[in-house]
């Protein structure tokens, strides 16, 4: 370490004096083989000396990120490994009981269901808000004039900047069966009262829908950057040799199209993953268990019944699943993703 | 060494060394803020209730979100001996001047916690101290009494209260033994109780008065009250419901638990701990309500799917199939408030809480009044209390006792926020009890609120062992699932009771005493 931090201040000195150190180095090579002393050794560059000193630089520059993955992503990941095989009331010391806590997660027909629940809120977020962002990015891309474009740009965008909290307590007053103004105006079209969130069958729907109505500006910032990048002279040559409307989208758009798709499917899988806040807020995980998700029966479990091995076996199950719903995506972007 | 202008590649390696620096430099050092930021209190918000909200409250206003929270700064804490109180600053203020008076040389440094319920308020407690970052003065409701007494965080005041028992004499004598024993666990006292509440029957009088109803007896039964509710649910052309003549909210204290008290039940099996003879000897002595009284409460073990339990919940469903009652909600309450001033909800158990709440909705004393829950099989009424509570790990206890001792004083009480301008909740004082205290916001038949206790002196807290937070998990849950219409009531029990089993199996030493 000490001979690196060495070669490198040498090295910068001679640079800064308009001296090569590569020139010098190749020189000096030549020279090591008549044994020349350890220290001027240790003053000459060598190109692995150069290599490993742009090296430390680069290092230095990541370290920052690096220390903060370590200490707040991984560390914590590797100690909730370790305590799920612990059980652990925070107050009392940690007991070792084994895989007691996977045995019971498994058996915990209420965990399942949370999971259960989760992949299905995967699958119907992510289609949707990607459907819906798609179209919205679509219509906004050819509106004129440009202020109109810009409007409704900020408009669809705008409930991201929300407190996710907040919108959930707003829409929780909307979507009330009795009083809501949702329901209000599906009366004025004879549609009768839906029971948004005092329903299995329609809590998990009302999730979706606000869950989509926050989220879907986002992508579509980004289908529409997608969408103005795309090389003219493709979508000009598609034009002439005759492909328009449905063809043109789904051979020639759609394609060009799928890096960004790609992206937005795995931040959309991931965020889906983890979605906590408008069920939490808006149903408590209820009726019942119908909204209620893993990140949900984890923090019930962690810090609400205080049994964080219990939580932690539960925190290990997801990040298992999340590993595997990703490298499934990245196999299936390897064969479904065109980049140019 | 080169005298020339630094390079562009240099000045970034250079830069790249001193930002490693500082986030060493920043890892290194031993930043031991205090306190999550707490925000303050009460907003009218329908999944939000500040964390020092009144035992059986369910939505005291919250302006924050539900996770947001704030701190106030210890004000010129130099030289001064800090206590850290779990309070609403604003509400707390008048009694800590009071403290100050007599104590210059103390600081207060208050955080407000905010939560969706009280168990939510206790996790976030919890998840303080277990952050190491503990507090003097905690705030417990009886959801959270046994939960702190039996992870053994909370302070047991035995000590305290025999040395004092002069200055205490005055306090006793002012706060039915009901209060008090609800804050014992297993033979000792944790908490003074300070406030409570029992879930009578709120209704609204101009509802009541167009339909032609009076003020109910005393004693009206459960089908006086089914007919009234009846009478007062208005439906539209189409069959559906613009108006309820009942409604509740999905939680442990209230919903639907009245009604299992009144019909002769419990979730749990009640029993008495022994011990407590300490202070029922010497506070009350003379007082027949105090007798047969021990020391604490037991629920040892489940009996969801009680027959009486499978029949209280039957006959709310029945009423959610009449269009009687809403939708049932979970969390505070805000909704139900929203509602009942809107004169779209005729009735719903309450408690003194919502004299403060309602006129803050902006109902005006005469639009509502309160009577005694129904009666059923009896009329136990089912509660709920709450207290400041001494952490074990408070470095000041002696001097968080002195404070606590002003709290519970006729003067620390008169002037607390919760009880000026408005009263947000019910004091446990007797003495308190007045017309003039409700002479601007009503209810009328105010006297109701500790009529409960005195004329029903069976009546008891809701059952809230040390697992109280998983409880009422479970208890909401199939709550809902019944009241969605999912499960059968007796199904919906019958699965509630034996979760409620495998939790108490794995929580077997909840009485370490027994």
């Amino acid at each position: 370490m000490g001979r690196a931090v060495a070669t490198y201040v040498w090295a910068y000195s001679q640079k800064e004096q308009g001296v090569s150190t590569l020139s010098t180095a190749r020189e000096r090579l030549e020279r090591r083989k008549t044994g020349t002393t350890w220290l001027a050794k240790l003053r000459e560059p060598t190109l692995k000396g150069i290599a490993r000193r742009e090296a430390l630089t680069g290092y230095l520059f990541v370290a920052p990120t690096l220390l903060g993955i370590l200490v707040f992503s991984a560390g914590p990941v590797i100690a909730s490994l370790g305590l799920s095989f612990f059980s652990w009331n925070v107050f009392s010391p940690a007991q070792l009981v084994g895989f007691a806590n996977y045995q019971r997660l498994f058996g915990d027909t209420r965990v399942l269901i949370s999971f259960a629940n989760t992949l299905r809120l995967v699958l119907a977020l992510v289609l949707l808000e990607l459907l819906c962002a798609l179209l919205l990015a679509m219509a906004l891309e050819g509106t004129r004039p440009a202020w109109l474009r810009y409007f409704f740009r900020t408009a669809f965008f705008f409930p991201l900047l929300m407190s996710g909290a907040a919108a959930a307590i707003a829409w929780s007053y909307m979507l009330h069966k009795e009083f809501g103004v949702v329901n209000y105006y599906l009366g004025l079209l004879w549609i009768p009262k839906i029971p948004w969130l005092a329903s299995a069958r329609w809590a998990l729907p009302a999730i979706v829908i606000v869950y989509i109505w926050r989220q879907a500006g986002f992508y579509m910032v980004l289908f529409m950057g997608g969408l103005s990048n795309m090389p003219q002279e493709v979508l000009d040559a598609a034009r002439v040799d005759g492909a328009t409307g449905w063809r043109r989208l789904w051979h020639i758009v759609l394609p060009l199209l799928s890096p960004t798709v790609f992206f937005a499917a795995i931040i959309g899988v991931i965020g889906a993953l983890q979605l906590f806040d408008e069920p939490y807020i808006m149903t408590r995980g209820g009726p019942g268990d119908a909204t209620r998700t893993a990140v949900m029966t984890m923090y019930e479990a962690a810090f609400k019944n205080l049994e964080l091995g219990y939580g932690s076996a539960i925190a290990l199950l997801l990040f298992v699943l999340i590993l595997v719903v990703t490298l499934t995506q990245f196999w299936a972007g390897e064969r479904f993703v065109f980049y140019q | 060494m080169s005298s020339q202008v630094l390079s562009r590649r240099g000045f970034l390696r250079v830069f790249g060394v001193g930002i490693g620096m500082t986030v060493l430099a920043a890892c290194g050092g031993a930043a031991s803020q205090s306190g999550a930021s707490t925000a303050a209190a009460p907003g009218q918000q329908p999944t939000s209730v500040a964390a020092a909200t009144p035992a059986g409250q369910s939505a005291a206003a919250t302006t924050a979100a539900p996770v947001a929270e704030t701190q106030t700064p210890p004000a010129a804490s130099a030289g001064k001996t800090v206590l850290r109180v779990q309070a609403n600053p604003d509400e707390e203020k008048p009694t800590e001047d009071l403290f100050i008076q007599q104590h210059p040389d103390v600081a207060f440094d208050n955080l407000s916690i905010t939560g969706i319920d009280h168990e939510e308020v206790a996790s976030k407690i919890l998840s303080m101290v277990a952050a190491g970052q503990p507090i003097d003065l905690g705030y417990a409701a009886t959801e959270a009494t046994q939960l702190y007494a039996g992870q053994g965080l909370s302070l047991a005041l035995d000590d305290y209260v025999k040395r004092d028992a002069d200055t205490l004499k005055e306090y006793f004598a002012d706060v039915h033994p009901s209060l008090v024993e609800a804050m014992m666990y297993e033979g000792s006292l944790y908490q003074l109780p300070f406030d409570f509440n029992a879930a009578n029957m709120y209704y609204n009088t101009k509802v009541f008065a167009e339909a032609g109803f009076k003020h109910p007896a005393d004693d009206w039964s459960k089908d006086d009250f089914y007919n009234i509710a009846k009478t007062l649910t208005k439906k539209d052309s189409s069959g559906q419901a613009t108006a309820f003549g009942y409604g509740w909210i999905n939680r442990l204290w209230g919903s639907w638990m009245p009604w299992i008290f009144v019909n002769g039940s419990n979730l749990l099996t009640e029993e008495r701990a022994p011990g407590g003879a300490w202070l029922w000897d010497t506070f009350y002595k003379d007082d027949p309500a105090a007798k047969g009284r021990g020391g604490g409460w037991r629920w040892r073990k489940p009996k969801a799917n009680d027959p009486a339990n499978v029949e209280a919940l039957d006959f709310m469903v029945q009423l959610y199939n009449e269009g009687i009652t809403p939708a049932v909600e979970l969390g505070g309450g805000g909704t139900l408030q929203g509602f009942f001033s809107s004169g779209k909800l005729a009735m719903t158990p309450a408690g003194g809480f919502w004299s403060g709440g309602l006129h803050n909705a902006g109902m005006k004393r005469g639009d509502f009044d309160v009577q005694l829950f129904p009666k059923w099989k009896n009329q136990r009424h089912q509660f709920g209390t709450a207290s400041l509570f001494i952490f074990k790990q408070s470095p000041h206890k002696d001097l968080a006792w002195e404070y606590y001792k002003v709290r519970i004083s006729k003067e620390g009480m008169k002037v607390h926020g919760v009880f000026n301008p408005v009263t947000l909740t019910t004091p446990t004082r007797r003495s308190m009890m007045t017309a003039e205290r409700f002479a601007e916001t009503g209810p009328e038949h105010w006297q109701v609120f500790y009529d409960t206790l005195d004329k029903h002196p069976d009546t008891a807290p809701i059952p809230a062992p040390p697992v109280s937070n998983a409880e009422t998990t479970l208890f909401t849950s199939y709550t809902a699932k019944a009241m969605a219409l999912e499960m059968k009531p007796q199904e919906a029990l019958d699965a509630l009771q034996k979760e409620l089993e495998a939790l108490f199996a794995r929580n077997p030493k909840m009485y370490p005493a027994e």
